[in-house]
């Protein structure tokens, strides 16, 4: 028995790392390709490696494109979105937990409905909204429709249930505010809900392409996943200089994950978020 | 109006006990609960009912005024030989990516458990959760020349083994196969990683008691693992099955539906039927079809895994 469970640990082991590196292919590729030279993909069998490395994929990117621009609306898009959400998320979740109000019920399951909708369902009315409002192609279309997360709110009330009405109101009587009470109490108890929401916030603002490709049309305007699919578009024969902007865009989130990649786990499995 | 309801029920509540602390309280809740439903409101709540009155409407956004045609979008679908296709196409997408991606994640999942070195341990998962935090348009773009016939890796591998290069974008027969696979590396982080906190929370004394009942490998998976697991099987399947219904980048990016709309799925026919050809007011009604569909197929998971879970 024990020797064959040593064998069989030997071969998943084997075979996941096989699997691993399988996985790792694509980056791998995305690399290599950055560095391949014009001569190299215009000869047409380029292979896999570069046989004339060159920068001009990447020179190309930071000249030819308003990269920064793009990692600034991007960060600026995210942050605010994340921030707000979280504000919201926690505040919304602490009236539904703790404070009786007419119609509470309704408009908790109303709000909960909404996380079934999915967002194909309501991106055209939506995009409707923002052409009425004006702010058709402008960062603003980005964030505002994005400021308030049913998950959100469903996972805030979730665990400001479990603080004891107790606790609450001694603060209370201690003569905390309402406001005082969320943010000096109640937020650092759900601290951890709240790292998780973030970061998955972050994350699908950042990456987030349907919404802006269907709001933004200026180059100037772009955010990241888009500005690089509109950049496929138009370097479409010198793949090398599409490679390097996808490069200089995966790295950083590459390394993000690494150093938070506990928290995203943990977040993952307490939250189920997608 | 919501704000009027809040107002007045709390007014009602703070006449009842304690002023001035309730007056606060009521003031809080007002405060701000009030921005955040009418951000509710304007950005979720409205959309739902706008799609589905648009939905009626032949509309064109260039012309300001929508033209009323009753239930002629709902019956135009059912005789649109694209839609049924997409329909066809969606179906077949997510049926063939769901089963893959559950059963090679719950296999990677058991895998990485059984790997007892720590560090080991969380390479693999990090390894396997990587493309997951990448965004879709880029990673979709990285594959799109992968699978180029001229110089894409695919061609170079199947060279390698004297094989004639395939269209993998563009052979009606691959192309779909292609946005599969592609999907499946792109997404099966999730899953492992919830699967594996499922088998986490499997207690080892459950696989002990069997193996004293002469349990072999086989029997331990499917009389404890699988019947322990249901819960996290359960949760998985709808979290991916309504995932993979939405699907958009890929296909957006890598085939733009082609060729003979063989990758051409609902959400991408419901987004080009909007913003390419300018037609709301069909592509609301196709919007509303693709609610009910999803609705269908996540209340029919949940009640066929609740007579499992009966016996």
């Amino acid at each position: 028995m024990h020797r064959k469970n040593v064998w069989l640990d030997t071969t998943v082991t084997i075979m996941l790392v096989v699997a691993a590196c399988i996985m790792l292919v694509p980056y791998l590729w995305m690399v290599l390709s950055s560095f391949k030279g014009n001569m190299d993909i215009m000869s047409g069998s380029s292979g896999f490696w570069p046989k004339h490395p060159s920068l001009d994929g990447y020179r190309t990117v930071l000249q030819d494109a308003p990269f920064g621009t793009w990692l600034l609306n991007s960060a600026v898009t995210s942050v605010i979105i994340t921030a707000v959400t979280l504000f919201t998320s926690a505040l919304a979740g602490y009236v539904f937990a703790k404070h009786q109000f007419r119609g509470k019920r309704i408009w908790f399951l109303l709000i909960l409905g909404t996380m079934m909708i999915p967002f194909q369902v309501i991106m055209i009315p939506t995009y409707l909204i923002t052409a009425k409002l004006g702010i058709v192609n402008n960062l603003s279309a980005i964030i505002l429709p994005n400021l308030v997360s049913s998950y959100g709110v469903f996972l805030a009330k979730q665990f400001i249930e479990e603080i004891p009405n107790d606790l609450l109101e001694a603060a209370r009587l201690d003569g905390a505010g309402e406001l005082k009470l969320m943010v000096r109490i109640i937020a650092p108890l759900i601290l951890p809900m709240l790292s998780a929401l973030g970061i998955f916030t972050f994350m699908n603002a950042w990456n987030n392409y349907l919404w802006p490709l269907i709001v933004l049309n200026d180059t100037e305007k772009m955010t990241v996943p888009l500005a690089l699919v509109y950049f496929n578009g138009t370097h479409i024969v010198n793949y090398n200089v599409v490679m390097s902007a996808a490069v200089l865009i995966t790295i950083p989130v590459i390394i993000v994950f690494l150093i938070f990649q506990k928290q995203f786990v943990k977040g993952l499995t307490m939250t189920g978020m997608k | 109006m919501n704000e009027a309801t809040v107002m007045s029920d709390n007014k009602r509540a703070g006449l009842q006990k304690k002023p001035v602390r309730f007056r606060n309280e009521r003031r809080f809740v007002f405060a701000f609960l009030t921005p955040v439903l009418l951000l509710f409101g304007v950005f979720a709540f409205l959309p739902i009912a706008w799609g589905l009155i648009l939905s009626l409407f032949q509309y064109n956004p260039m012309s300001d005024h929508g033209r009323f045609v009753g239930v002629a979008n709902y019956v135009r679908m059912f005789t649109d030989e694209v839609v049924l296709k997409s329909l066809w196409v969606t179906f077949k997408f997510v049926f063939i990516t769901v089963i893959s991606n559950l059963v090679i994640t719950l296999l990677i999942a058991m895998a990485i458990q059984r790997v007892r070195v720590r560090w080991l341990k969380d390479f693999f998962r990090s390894v396997f959760f990587l493309p997951t935090i990448a965004p879709l348009a880029g990673t979709a773009i990285v594959w799109s020349t992968m699978f180029s016939y001229q110089n894409g890796l695919f061609n170079m591998i199947l060279e390698q083994f004297h094989i004639a290069p395939v269209q993998w974008l563009s052979d009606p027969h691959y192309a779909l196969l292609s946005v599969i696979i592609m999907t499946l590396w792109a997404d099966i982080g999730y899953n492992i990683v919830l699967f594996m906190a499922g088998l986490d929370s499997i207690p080892d004394m459950y696989y002990e008691a069997a193996i004293l009942d002469g349990a072999n490998r086989w029997h331990l998976f499917r009389h404890v693992t699988l019947p322990l697991l249901s819960r996290s099987t359960l949760f998985v399947t709808i979290t991916t099955v309504i995932s993979y219904f939405q699907a958009f980048p890929q296909f957006q990016i890598m085939t733009k539906g082609e060729p003979f709309n063989e990758t051409r799925v609902l959400a991408l026919e419901i987004y080009d039927q909007a913003f390419s050809n300018s037609n709301m007011g069909y592509a609301s009604a196709l919007a509303t079809l693709f609610l009910v569909i999803i609705l269908v197929v996540t209340l029919l998971q949940m009640k066929w895994s609740r007579t499992q879970w009966e016996y």
